[in-house]
């Protein structure tokens, strides 16, 4: 065994591999920085290139996209509160809050050290028990999914702040936006008027990016007047100290842990994992009133979790040839462009090979951090543009990232109809959180809800009493019950 | 004088070509600037996969580059359409999947094999049915028995209603009469994994998306679907073999808009031919358990019309079977 880890270690110490893979890493944070480009697109469009390159070399170039692209989307979310990525949306909470409070830098710092910290974590859970988790994975059935949807949905109240009641009508808006396309059992078409483009249902990027870049636009030009709070564009320090350190801890260690078990599952990534890493950080915190207003643990507890998904996502992918996401569903087919079959075989015949990608996304992790920190200084000027610079660049980007997700231009017209709508519940006072989390996991409740009744011919109860569903179940009941008793008692 | 003649009108016909395409915007011959290659699937998928490598495959012998862009939904006919409201000059073209045969009969998009000019084929993926190492089918009869004992007993997963392999299961009740329980989930990974963590008792999917776990002993090939075996389950028998001779491959060519002229249409030919012939077509394709196969524009057409008029008949007989 130990041979194999040096052998591994070995092929990807030679500076071609560690030069493709800071190229990856540069251009996985501009694809992810930049909203509707996205990692599984750069690393498709790179792949063709791999076979010129050997294994290692053209890993190295594809692990680094990966590992920069959320990162990278946490700078503008953090920057601008437009999140690069949806699984940045909850890094935008408290980092954008942090950035208005003049603390870009230390909230770029953090995204670039927890991101390092949850990548390591998940790859050092990969190197010991890819097996355990893997098959703790594939326990996940239809009743399993339904119950994690379920759980995350009651997580709307959380997000909701104060106004729970418009939280939660802002959700049912979310989960039934979420209905339109294809029937996800019959594929009868539901919602479409009759329209091709509407079948796949609403592409959640656009909305994501009308939501939250365009409606901050919005709204910033219509407050330009009431000149009282600015963005300072002071970047104070980068580097956390040791105070904050304390407090981010258990955050970082509840955002590293879930979100590699999230991101084991398939079809669950780092979007879901962020929000419940970030919620559940809210409830142990002590100081649960700075979610979402600029709380250094909230930020710590998304920032790891996203990219911990990335270690859970690859286990799923190298021990049952089977896609954990969207990017390691393109990188099995890199994987065997260079003849590598991945799968349970892989361990047994190439575990060198598996130690290698091992050492090269523990390396990925080590550079972002690096890149990161030296990178936050001159991406902080941004906030020194002109604000209409700043507005007429987020409308640019936005547009032009809205249409090249699908090449469609629909999805462009859905952004901006995203950002009205969004811009209007900010006046009105109506948080947008719950209307995220019902798009995003209203498919999931549904489609896996509809499995599991399929699966146990219609009988509810013993589909919800199986153990992990139970504990969804049970989890999910206390998360809207303890608020309401504490209130009682006090 | 005869040969003189066809001489005579085929450099005619050359001429006219090259005038025609010199209309078309650009002048000199084709072509002349880049291609783009409209993909109907996300990018990561088989789809885009093979458009990608034979993208790049066939841009030496092209000489400009060969631009892939991902038009994703409704099972590829958003695609279709676009693609064929494109000028029919060439430098439009598109990744034509299995379902182009499939999307007027599932009711996505009036739109056919018949309404585009196609260029090639270049691989099939064959189907391939698989159950659990652990479970007590040893072969596709012990399976078809267990299944026809107690109809709808057996929970078959796919990878979506409508999608190609959701129909080699319904061909697969309706020839060798049996009924199952149809659990569809997004794509093949989805239905691997269940199949997988044992909450199903079979799937149907692509060979190449089963094989690392056919290989590694966790699950078992019982039949491949195509009427010849696949040389990466040199093993297992094929349906027809089996006196159940049912099974239709996924399959990978490429379309241009309808009134393509003749000397762009052999120009793309021959270059994904070449593009074919590579080394590292061959591996793909064996590593993605794809058949590598050629079509000539002429027998894709025949085929294609082929599987466009079987779908329209199967699919809404299948979907409306008695259960």
């Amino acid at each position: 065994m130990s041979t194999e880890i040096i052998d591994g270690l070995l092929a990807v110490l030679q500076w071609k591999v560690l030069g493709f893979l800071s190229v990856g890493v540069v251009l996985g944070a501009i694809f992810g920085a930049l909203p509707g480009l996205t990692a599984t697109m750069g690393v498709a469009i790179l792949t063709p290139l791999t076979f010129w390159l050997s294994a290692e070399e053209g890993l190295a170039m594809l692990l680094g996209i990966y590992g920069g692209a959320i990162p990278g989307g946490g700078i503008p979310a953090i920057l601008i509160n437009v999140p690069g990525t949806p699984a940045s949306i909850a890094t935008s909470w408290d980092g954008y809050a942090l950035s208005r409070q003049g603390k870009a830098g230390l909230a770029l710092g953090i995204n670039a050290i927890l991101s390092t910290i949850g990548q390591l974590t998940s790859i050092f859970f990969l190197a010991v028990a890819a097996f355990p988790i893997a098959s703790f994975a594939l326990r996940f059935g239809p009743a399993e999914y339904f119950g994690l949807a379920l759980f995350g949905i009651s997580l709307m109240a959380g997000v909701s702040g104060k106004r729970v009641i418009q939280g939660m009508l802002a959700g049912m808006l979310g989960l039934s936006l979420a209905m339109v396309g294809l029937d996800p059992m019959t594929a009868y078409p539901r919602y479409t008027f009759g329209q091709a483009e509407f079948l796949d249902g609403i592409s959640f990027v656009p909305v994501m990016i009308g939501l939250f870049g365009l409606a901050e636009v919005l709204t910033q030009i219509s407050e330009r007047n009431k000149t009282t709070d600015t963005p300072p564009a002071a970047l104070g320090r980068i580097l956390p100290r040791l105070t904050e350190w304390k407090k981010m801890i258990v955050g970082a260690a509840a955002g590293a842990g879930l979100g590699t078990l999230v991101g084991a599952v398939p079809a669950a990534g780092g979007d879901i994992g962020s929000v419940i890493s970030w919620e559940q950080a809210r409830r142990i915190s002590r100081e649960k009133e700075k979610f979402g207003k600029g709380s250094i643990e909230g930020l710590a507890a998304s920032c790891a979790s996203c990219n911990s998904a990335i270690g859970g996502a690859m286990t799923t992918m190298l021990t049952l040839g089977i896609p954990g996401d969207a990017v390691s569903a393109v990188l099995i087919g890199a994987l065997m462009i260079h003849g590598i079959q991945p799968g349970p075989l892989l361990f047994r015949d190439k575990a060198s090979f598996v130690f290698s990608l091992v050492f090269l996304m523990a390396f990925a992790a080590i550079l972002i951090m690096a890149i990161g920190l030296l990178g936050a200084r001159p991406l902080a000027r941004a906030l020194r543009l002109p604000n209409a610079w700043l507005w007429a660049g987020i409308v640019l980007f936005g547009t032009v990232g809205s249409y090249a997700l699908n090449n469609a231009i629909v999805d462009v017209w859905a952004m901006f109809v995203a950002g009205i709508v969004g811009f209007l519940f900010r006046k009105a006072n109506i948080p947008l959180g719950p209307l995220v989390l019902g798009l995003i996991l209203g498919p999931m409740m549904e489609s896996n809800l509809r499995r599991a009744l399929i699966l146990s011919r219609g009988d509810w109860t013993g589909t919800l009493t199986q153990p992990i569903v139970l504990f969804f179940l049970v989890a999910t009941a206390l998360s809207l019950l303890v608020p309401l008793i504490k209130r009682r008692k006090t | 004088m005869l040969s003189g003649m066809l001489r005579c009108s085929a450099s005619l016909a050359v001429v006219v070509g090259i005038s025609f395409s010199g209309c078309s915007s650009t002048s000199g011959p084709f072509p002349s600037k880049e291609l783009k290659l409209i993909v109907q699937a996300s990018p990561g998928g088989l789809s885009d996969s093979v458009s990608r490598i034979m993208a790049s495959l066939s841009e030496p012998d092209l000489g400009v580059p060969v631009v892939c862009e991902n038009k994703p939904g409704a099972s590829g006919a958003l695609a279709y359409s676009y693609v064929v409201r494109r000028p029919p000059d060439g430098y439009t073209i598109g990744h034509a999947a299995v379902e182009i045969a499939m999307v007027r009969a599932l009711g996505y998009a009036d739109i056919g094999p018949e309404d585009v000019d196609l260029i090639c084929l270049v691989s099939k993926s064959p189907p391939v049915l698989v159950v659990r190492a652990d479970s007590p089918w040893k072969n596709f009869s012990d399976f078809v028995d267990a299944a026809r004992k107690e109809p709808n007993s057996l929970i078959m997963a796919n990878s979506g209603t409508g999608s190609i392999w959701h129909f080699n299961t319904l061909l697969m009740e309706q020839y060798a009469d049996l009924r199952v329980t149809h659990v569809p989930y997004n794509g093949s990974s989805g239905s691997l994994a269940s199949l997988l963590g044992g909450h199903v008792d079979a799937v149907i999917a692509g060979a190449g998306e089963a094989v690392a776990n056919v290989a590694a002993g966790r699950l078992r090939a019982l039949a491949i679907l195509p009427p010849s075996r696949s040389q990466i389950y040199p093993e297992t028998p094929t349906t027809h073999e089996l006196k159940y001779p049912f099974g239709v491959p996924a399959w990978s060519g490429f379309f241009a808009p309808k009134g393509l002229p003749q000397d762009v249409l052999v120009r793309l030919e021959a270059a994904f031919r070449k593009a074919f012939e590579t080394e590292e077509w061959r591996k793909l394709c064996h590593e993605r358990g794809m058949e590598a196969e050629f079509l000539n524009s002429e027998d894709f057409q025949k085929f294609a019309l082929d599987q466009g008029i079987f779908f329209g008949a199967e699919i809404p007989k299948l979907l409306t079977m008695k259960r």
